[in-house]
């Protein structure tokens, strides 16, 4: 299954390094009165997947924003390739290090449409500008949206072959909006993918389709940090258990 | 005719074609209202009391304006024209946050600030260069037709205030997931900006439609009561209508100009 085609040299060149791909430090998140974890750490290599499990309430979501510098109630210590995420603006971090809700929106009034939302941000026209940076914001993304037929391609091998390019996004079934939500991700190539149990609510057919696409992904280079509830489905490379606000 | 239509409002205060209100006719309207009022409280409908209020309470506050804008123009003195517009500023300010729902704290410097760039708009745009009154200040002049168009910029601008924190409270998924995705705050709040804007407008574009149809404008006919020939009031009406819709449009944009990173902490995040 080959949902985008990546020149093989922009990931191996990092995965052969040995050094993580993320580096999450002192990650701490709190509410108004209580502490739900301090200090957690945690890094991310390329082409794995890691499953965050625990029980609900643990603060698993709020670790998946606080990485993605989403969530105001936490913070935390994060670099991406070495490179502090100060050096980001919040936007490149996030196009980078990119976080999928657990709810699918889609926005447009065709899936097209939907799927290339990214593109239509001010986040990526700025393709050239960085790539003359004097710092390394590598990967490089997608200068450009995927035309029609590279839409095409990607909805076929994701199982969404009976999708026209030109439907409504409502008239989507939940296991189809969740894939096209993780694909859109996906199609933008960020280094790092944090999936807030996006299976959820989906029957075992398209929960295993969803595993497909980010396995997929994942050998293609990209680190893979979801949330899952459901058992294991073989597809981890490891699983990290967030309980009591330690990280096991 | 509208550059002269100045001397025909001031000559119609003198005119013999007036019809004055005496107090009779206050007894009548009150007399009317407490009727519908009556019918109200018989069908139960829940309304005696904010009616009997607002009725008191416009009564007081439009007699209290008139005294206040007859002392005025009798010392028509610049600096007392100064401080009532200084002071319906303040006032505009207040009804707007009164007016506005669902609005965070802390929006006072904004709506103040916004408020402040429409009036001086209204001033020196409409009054000064479109109007020309002699002297600059003339009290019977600037007063109302900053009083007019404050009016309307502050019921325009409670509305998008109100529609726009509520409209990014239903977008929360929508936010939250264009944020993940690079978007800017701007970005991820301009469908709200932008409904805001135009529910903010829609009152005055009816109006500014309507008006000469069903419509008569308050301030035409008030202008044509008072004997003013109607042409002229309807160019003194239109001037002012197009002027307020702009205005009011004005308004709306840089209202939420100036609130729309409300909703986002200082890291981009939604709030």
């Amino acid at each position: 299954m080959n949902i985008v085609t990546i020149p093989s040299s922009e990931h191996t060149s990092f995965a052969l390094k040995g050094s993580p791909v993320l580096s999450v430090r002192n990650a701490t998140c709190s509410t108004d009165s209580t502490t739900v974890f301090s200090n957690l750490d945690l890094d991310l290599y390329s082409g794995e997947i890691v499953d965050l499990t625990g029980a609900s309430g643990a603060g698993k979501s709020s670790l998946l924003t606080i990485i993605a510098q989403l969530n105001p109630r936490g913070n935390a210590t994060l670099s991406l390739h070495d490179t502090d995420s100060t050096r980001f603006s919040y936007q490149q971090w996030r196009r980078r290090v990119a976080y999928v809700p657990q709810k699918p929106t889609l926005l447009g009034d065709t899936v097209a449409s939907a799927i290339r939302l990214p593109w239509t941000l001010k986040a990526y026209e700025e393709s050239e500008r960085e790539k003359n940076a004097p710092f390394a914001l590598s990967p490089a993304t997608e200068a450009t949206a995927p035309d029609d037929s590279s839409l095409r391609a990607s909805l076929d091998a994701i199982g969404c072959a009976d999708v026209e390019l030109d439907r409504h996004p409502r008239d989507l079934s939940g296991g189809q909006a969740a894939r096209v939500c993780l694909l859109r991700t996906i199609l933008t190539r960020p280094a790092v993918l944090l999936a807030d149990e996006v299976d959820a609510g989906l029957d075992d057919d398209n929960a295993l389709k969803v595993s497909a696409m980010m396995t997929s992904a994942a050998e293609e280079g990209m680190a893979i940090l979801r949330i899952r509830h459901r058992a294991s489905d073989g597809h981890e490379s490891r699983t990290v258990v967030l309980k009591d606000g330690v990280l096991k | 005719m509208i550059l002269s239509s100045y001397a025909t409002v001031t000559a119609a205060a003198t005119a013999t074609t007036s019809y004055p209100i005496d107090i009779w006719g206050v007894v009548v309207a009150l007399v009317l209202v407490a009727a519908a009022t009556a019918i109200s409280g018989l069908l139960h409908l829940g309304l005696v009391k904010s009616m009997v209020i607002s009725t008191a309470r416009s009564l007081l506050q439009l007699l209290a304006m008139g005294l206040i804008i007859r002392f005025v123009i009798q010392q028509n003195n610049w600096m007392l024209v100064v401080a009532l517009l200084v002071i319906m500023l303040f006032a505009a300010v207040q009804i707007t946050l009164a007016r506005a729902h669902g609005i965070p704290k802390g929006l006072a410097l904004p709506v103040f600030l916004t408020l402040t760039v429409v009036m001086l708009l209204m001033v020196c745009l409409v009054t000064e260069l479109m109007l020309r009154p002699q002297p600059w200040y003339a009290p019977q002049l600037v007063i109302p037709v900053t009083g007019m168009m404050l009016g309307n910029a502050v019921s325009a601008i409670a509305l998008a205030l109100s529609r726009y924190f509520e409209d990014m409270h239903e977008r929360a998924d929508d936010i939250e997931m264009l944020l993940a995705l690079g978007a800017t705050p701007y970005e991820a709040a301009r469908p709200s900006i932008l409904s805001s804007v135009r529910l903010g407008l829609i009152p005055t574009i009816s109006t500014l439609a309507s008006s000469g149809i069903v419509l008569i404008p308050g301030m035409m006919a008030g202008q044509v009561i008072a004997g003013a020939d109607p042409l002229n009031a309807a160019e003194y009406q239109f001037v002012v209508l197009a002027s307020l819709s702009a205005l009011t449009l004005v308004g709306d944009i840089v209202i939420m100009m100036a609130v729309y990173k409300r909703s986002f902490t200082d890291r981009d995040q939604a709030v």
